[in-house]
């Protein structure tokens, strides 16, 4: 990990040799993510998995992409939660019928 | 972090954002931040470990989602199953304030059962849910009494279970 620091004017100077290792140029973008835990410098682009899953999509599966992307993008905030929400898992008794039993080896 | 984690469950919060983010790429908008931190912090588990995991629950909601987005996570994830006590210690994680959902998935961290391998259990479990990160880390002397107390008196293969770290995507981010 590198440490950064803060000058008086509220810029931050990344190390050289971070620079040539990233490819870093003038003008780059790089967004700084806050959360409870700290502050996270992170340098644009796609994540190698979500690559990796687009390059892998034929010109026709990148249209259904686009396609059915549109349809989401296109939801409330509200119709989207309902469609990741799913009834909570009960965790009463009588509801221990599909718990699977482990045996000793 | 010391070393990282042979086994990982995601709770859905993160493979929402995933999900968008990929959704946001096909659609050629911008992602959002949370979208990217959940994505890097996936895309840096994947490469960790292969055992990767999600609850039944999430994996379901995703067999409801489009193939062309959906497939590639249930083809990397396995759905952990209930072994037998999950519910019972889910109840008693309810006493430590965690809502029934984040009972659930802590649960699953201990007594979720991996058909496949038959193994047992998760090394950490990864939210984006800060509340669930805080409150499982100010009680977890406590609750981790609480297990060894309740698996003392379960018979053989359970003793050897044990309580799962829990992480947030930024915290992956920052500590790996």
């Amino acid at each position: 990990m590198e440490k950064l620091i803060v000058d008086t004017d509220g810029k931050l100077t990344i190390p050289p040799e971070i620079i040539k290792k990233r490819g870093l140029q003038p003008g780059d973008e790089l967004s700084l993510i806050e959360s409870d835990e700290g502050l996270l410098v992170y340098q644009g682009g796609v994540d190698e998995k979500t690559r990796s899953w687009w390059n892998s999509l034929t010109q026709d599966q990148r249209q259904m992409a686009e396609l059915e992307a549109r349809r989401y993008e296109s939801l409330s905030e509200e119709e989207k939660n309902r469609m990741w929400s799913d009834d909570v898992e009960s965790t009463e008794t009588e509801t221990e019928g599909d718990e699977i039993d482990l045996r000793a080896k | 972090m010391t070393s990282g984690p042979n086994s990982v469950l995601f709770d859905k919060g993160v493979i929402r954002r995933v999900y968008e983010r990929r959704v946001r790429l096909a659609a050629g908008n911008p992602p959002t931040i949370l979208q990217i931190e959940a994505s890097n912090c996936y895309a840096r588990i994947c490469k960790l470990t292969d055992r990767l995991y999600i609850t039944e629950q999430t994996s379901n909601i995703l067999r409801l989602r489009p193939k062309i987005f959906a497939e590639p996570f249930l083809a990397d994830l396995q759905s952990l199953k209930k072994a037998r006590y999950l519910r019972r210690w889910a109840r008693r994680l309810k006493d430590f304030s965690f809502s029934p959902e984040d009972a659930i998935i802590l649960a699953y961290g201990s007594f979720g059962f991996d058909l496949e391998k038959q193994t047992v259990g998760v090394d950490m479990i990864v939210t984006t849910d800060q509340g669930l990160e805080k409150n499982y880390f100010r009680n977890f002397d406590q609750i981790e009494k609480r297990f060894k107390d309740m698996i003392l008196n379960l018979p053989e293969p359970y003793k050897d279970l044990r309580l799962p770290r829990v992480i947030t995507t930024a915290t992956v981010l920052t500590g790996i």
